[in-house]
């Protein structure tokens, strides 16, 4: 177990590395890695060192493929979560409204023009995150007042009736202001584009706390993955577990989905791969799934923005066209293995 | 022990439950029978905590009610459902040690208790061999004997089956039966099953409650319900005939 974990570390920043390098202009590994040192450390940088790499490197690529690697982390953990709170192994953070929730926020933003001062460049993505909780917690809150016990299929059933609520007013205010409809459309599908250290220095804070809640409560999840019944008889206090792990998911996805848009089936494959390739145990898949999902989306991001250089790709088409023959791939495995 | 008295229960202020009492003392298997629909799930979930109830449940004279911590509800009653898949490939191990969640205080590690423990009930229900195989890749009576592991080891006074044999084969099912009952001596504790399979709560159960819309219609000793009129009443056929024409199939 510690050797694979050792390994995915390392697989892990050595895809970020490469990522890094590639691009328009392509910077070796030990060039990166002595510009990275020379920013965090200070120190020299020998004399004949390209300085155009240094920014390349640091002021665009780096930020970028950072910002990449978190949101695929805080997606594919707060996946992992969502899958075990909903005992359903095709349950997502999306499920829950979070992605509508957070297009309404940045279609409004995006059609009417409006700026908040305090925010400048952070008004869309804040006002994306709370649409994006507002709207998980309206869909938690309604399935408690339909079920006192708030069982999982009830909560998957107002999530998904929400998403499609909120997408009809997303879909008018978009086809309402014509001028504005590409926008929010080159919006919704995701990119990492433009996006500097400022993104990141938010995110990583998010997720690390983020990820420290959901292992403190492994032990928690491990049990709700039996039922709520099974776990209740267990000692879970099920109902305040699964609204407080739902809140964190909301908050970490409407982060990501905020700053990057809406990307999906990386949060949907990187935990099946994590419990594949190491154990069921949340203390093990929480931390592999976002190692995983963070790997899967900088090979995403890279290939959307090389593939077709210098048009880039949207995001989520690429997750998309590897996601899904390589969810079928791991189902049907699951099965012939059976 | 278990006292219930005028317990009624339900849904939305509406009751499926309706003032029944009985008791389950140390010792004992207690088996509760009725038809589709007549409150058995409902009362094992007002008996799990699990929802409201009025009248009374005392266990080892604590009343039910009055433990507001599900973690402490869970050191008095353990909760064994009947067989369902799982898609979480947990070891067996883990799965068992599971049961030793409401003992343990945050980032859960296992004291050298919760071994022993572990390891005893592994050894007794002849699990060895299969410690570390995911459940995902075990028959359905090896996933049960796993279950009743983890209920053993939270070390309930009450164990709570309900259809725990459903989807079991007669072996595995009175293989199954035999480790419940060898424990009920042993620790001196009680359990309650809900079952629908007359012969097997027969096999199981020292005292016998049906029940039906709601009510109980039976209660006593499990020989005497077979000898009553009142089961037959209570599922509109004749269950004695109905047996005896089964057995006569099994004369030469």
């Amino acid at each position: 177990m510690k050797r694979k974990i050792i390994l995915t570390i390392t697989l892990a920043l050595l895809i970020i590395i490469f990522s890094v390098g590639i691009g328009s202009v392509f910077v070796p590994p030990d060039d990166i890695i002595m510009i990275i040192f020379n920013k965090l450390f200070g120190g020299n940088l020998p004399d004949n060192f390209n300085q155009n790499n240094i920014s390349i490197i640091w002021e665009l690529r780096l930020p970028r493929v950072l910002l990449a690697f978190f949101t695929g982390a805080a997606l594919s953990s707060c996946g992992a979560v969502t899958q075990s709170v909903l005992k359903n192994p095709l349950a997502s953070p999306f499920t829950l409204g979070v992605s509508s929730g957070a297009s309404l926020g940045a279609a409004i933003v995006l059609a009417s023009g409006i700026s908040i001062s305090i925010l400048r460049n952070f008004t869309l993505p804040a006002v994306g995150l709370i649409f994006g909780v507002i709207a998980v917690f309206l869909a938690v809150k309604l399935a408690s007042k339909l079920d006192k016990n708030l069982q999982s299929a009830t909560i998957i059933l107002t999530g998904m009736v929400f998403s499609l609520f909120i997408s009809g007013f997303v879909t008018i205010i978009a086809g309402l202001s014509k001028e504005k409809y590409e926008i929010i459309m080159r919006w919704q599908t995701g990119t990492f584009s433009a996006k500097g250290w400022d993104y990141v220095k938010i995110l990583f804070p998010v997720l690390i706390i983020g990820i420290f809640i959901f292992i403190y409560f492994s032990r928690e999840l491990d049990i709700l993955t039996f039922g709520e019944e099974q776990a209740s008889a267990m000692g879970v206090e099920t109902k305040r577990i699964k609204w407080l792990l739902l809140i964190v998911t909301a908050v970490l996805t409407g982060v990501s989905v905020s700053f990057a848009g809406i990307i999906g089936f990386i949060d949907l494959i990187a935990p099946h791969v994590a419990r594949k390739l190491f154990s069921s145990k949340h203390n093990v898949v929480i931390p592999i799934s976002a190692l995983i999902g963070g790997m899967l989306m900088t090979v995403a991001d890279l290939l959307s923005r090389t593939l077709t250089s210098p048009k880039e790709l949207p995001v989520s088409a690429v997750t998309a066209l590897i996601g899904a023959p390589f969810f079928v791939f791991i189902f049907f495995k699951r099965r012939k293995s059976r | 022990m278990i006292n219930v008295a005028n317990l009624s229960c339900g849904y939305d202020d509406k009751d499926i439950i309706n003032d029944i009492s009985f008791s389950c003392d140390n010792g004992e298997c207690l088996a509760v029978l009725g038809p589709n629909g007549s409150g058995k799930t409902t009362l094992f979930r007002a008996l799990s905590g699990l929802i409201d109830y009025k009248g009374s449940i005392r266990i080892d004279d604590t009343e039910l009610k009055s433990i507001k911590n599900q973690k402490d509800i869970s050191t008095k009653i353990a909760l064994m459902t009947q067989l369902s898949e799982s898609y979480f490939s947990f070891s067996v191990y883990d799965t068992i040690a599971m049961g030793r969640y409401s003992k343990s205080g945050s980032f859960f590690s296992l004291s050298d208790k919760d071994k022993e423990i572990i390891e005893y009930y592994i050894e007794k229900l002849n699990l060895s061999e299969i410690r570390e195989k995911s459940i995902t890749e075990l028959s359905g009576g090896q996933l049960q004997r796993v279950f009743l592991a983890r209920a053993f080891i939270q070390e309930p006074q009450i164990i709570l089956l309900d259809e725990p044999t459903n989807h079991l084969d007669i072996r595995y099912q009175l293989e199954l039966i035999e480790h419940i009952k060898e424990w009920v001596k042993k620790e001196n504790r009680c359990v309650i099953g809900v079952f629908h399979d007359i012969n097997l709560s027969m096999a199981f159960s020292d005292k016998t409650i049906l029940i039906d819309n709601g009510k109980i219609t039976f209660s006593g000793n499990s020989r005497e319900l077979i000898i009553s009129e009142t089961i037959n009443k209570t599922y509109g056929i004749n269950i004695r005939e109905y047996m005896q024409k089964n057995l006569s199939l099994w004369n030469n």
